[in-house]
């Protein structure tokens, strides 16, 4: 039945430890800076905190757009990415086509097509989408494939011997036994997809992290561009933990898979 | 007992099998004649690599012949598999490791159709029952022994009742205990379903055992050297293993796998009792 639980006493000694790490190192922060030994760019963290206590609302206000685009453009990634890796795997000429478009796609400089995106399809929230779609595909293209190709060949004979269709060697098969290879796409994804429709926000949004990235990096706002970029770690991090906690619960056999590529 | 169904003989006709590699051709099987009966059960036995396996897969539509022909019932493999008229039990177990026993042994109907004709006439409850595992039905595949496991994969090849039963080496991997019991319950297992059975192994006792006849190989090319009918009667029990029938038929294989006159001056009959 299910593994022992580490005990509680375990699992605080596991927090307590980081936590501990990170309390020393920003009340090392504070002394250097208060000491003035820190340049004017690295701001004091409690410069920061008091950014967050001053404009609660400037918080609110970027954050949710940004996780909303990364979160649309992940989920839209992981439609197109599972379908076109099922389709190269099983139809043999689709798999180059496929493969080489992802990589190429994957290969374009998201800064430089971010404004000629903008150009194309207007500046509302739909070219970050896309951007984030964009930032994210590949690494779950990549772990759909090797997933959909990592079934034992007896299983296989076995759906041969059993008469089953294509499709239903897909959905019995061939997908679920691709989960734990899915999941390893997907938690590289989804902080490429914050960060994906971070950078798109450079090019011209309206809000978002990207966009108080810029408007406090033009105004020489230091504690602000700091507070943008732990809120855009926190929201990469927050998504890979999401995903994370995801496969915990849906992955039950047990198995992990880490990614070659 | 026997479902009204008419099962399926097996014919394999003159089947010769190549393999090509690296610009050479390997004969894994040469000019391969059997028949195995309806509702009977056979065995083929032969030593590693003398192309057993591939004789199986090759009734199974798993592979194709180079020559000759194939032929369940009055069928080709390939219609009798699309009639999911086949069952296969596999060396290793080849479960689904997210699928619980009771999902796993439901596989086929969830391919074939739930409202299949095929289906079992018993519910998936009462084959989990028959192969032993009533109360293991939500477990998951790595929660149970390899046995256990097997036992599943017996179950699962039931599910729609097949015509022709199709065992490869299904309990090579269990010890020798364990493979004697899985044994007398595949038997009581097959006799009430009628089906008609080939089992692929390397036992020979678990080879006269079970069958009504023993299909001897030899390997490089791979060749039927000789049939053996094994005229014990049904249902087996573990004390006819020291009958002289069954020694005369351990010595006849014997014969076929290893040559007449080594078998023979190499081993008497209480030494032949002695290695099986």
């Amino acid at each position: 039945m299910p593994a022992a639980m580490p005990s509680i006493g375990s699992r605080l000694a596991a927090v307590a430890r980081p936590t501990a790490t990170l309390i020393a190192l920003l009340v090392g922060l504070e002394l250097l800076k208060r000491g003035g030994l820190l340049p004017v760019f690295v701001p004091a963290p409690s410069q920061v905190f008091n950014e967050i206590i001053a404009s609660p609302r400037l918080v609110t206000a970027n954050l949710g757009p940004t996780a909303f685009k990364a979160t649309v453009g992940f989920f839209i990634a992981m439609g197109i990415s599972v379908s076109a890796g099922s389709l190269a795997v099983l139809l043999r000429g689709a798999y180059a086509p496929i493969y080489n478009t992802s990589v190429t796609l994957n290969s374009i400089p998201i800064i430089a097509t971010a404004p000629l995106l903008a150009l194309w399809i207007g500046t509302g929230p739909q070219v970050q989408i896309v951007i984030a779609t964009l930032a994210c595909q590949f690494s779950m293209l990549v772990g759909t494939v090797q997933g959909l190709r990592a079934t034992d060949a007896r299983q296989r004979e076995l759906m041969h011997v059993l008469s089953a269709s294509q499709f239903q060697t897909l959905r019995y098969l061939l997908l679920p036994s691709a989960i734990p290879y899915l999941f390893a796409g997907f938690k590289i994804a989804a902080p490429a997809a914050v960060l994906g429709a971070v950078t798109a926000e450079w090019a011209g949004a309206e809000r978002g992290l990207g966009a108080m990235m810029l408007y406090a990096l033009f105004s020489y706002d230091t504690p602000k561009v700091w507070l943008s970029v732990l809120l855009t770690c926190l929201l990469a991090a927050g998504g890979y933990g999401i995903v994370a906690l995801a496969e915990r619960l849906v992955v039950r056999h047990g198995r992990e898979v880490e990614l070659a590529d | 007992m026997l479902d009204p169904r008419v099962s399926r003989d097996i014919r394999v006709q003159d089947v010769t099998m190549v393999y090509h590699s690296h610009g050479d051709s390997v004969i894994a099987l040469e000019r391969v004649n059997m028949h195995v009966p309806t509702g009977q059960f056979a065995s083929i036995i032969g030593p590693s690599g003398c192309g057993k396996s591939t004789l199986l897969r090759l009734i199974a539509d798993i592979l194709q012949p180079h020559s000759g022909q194939v032929t369940l019932g009055s069928d080709t493999p390939r219609a009798a598999r699309h009639d999911h008229a086949l069952g296969f039990v596999f060396q290793s177990p080849t479960l689904l490791p997210w699928r619980t026993v009771r999902q796993n042994v439901e596989l086929p109907l969830d391919v074939a159709g739930r409202d299949s004709t095929r289906r079992s006439a018993r519910s998936t409850d009462e084959l989990i029952e028959l192969v032993g595992l009533k109360g293991f039905e939500k477990a998951l595949p790595h929660q149970l022994s390899g046995g256990m496991q097997q036992r599943v994969a017996i179950a699962r090849a039931l599910v729609l009742t097949p015509d022709v039963l199709l065992l490869d080496e299904p309990f090579g991997a269990l010890d020798e205990i364990t493979r004697q019991r899985m044994n007398i319950e595949m038997l009581r297992i097959w006799a009430e379903s009628g089906t008609t059975a080939l089992l692929v192994t390397h036992s020979i006792g678990e080879a006269i055992f079970m069958s009504d006849q023993v299909y001897v190989m030899s390997a490089r090319p791979g060749r039927i050297v000789s049939v053996v009918d094994v005229p014990l009667p049904r249902p087996r029990t573990l004390d006819m293993m020291r009958s002289h029938v069954f020694f005369d038929c351990v010595n006849r294989v014997r014969d076929g796998l290893f040559g007449k006159e080594e078998s023979t001056s190499a081993m008497s009959r209480p030494q032949a009792a002695e290695a099986y």
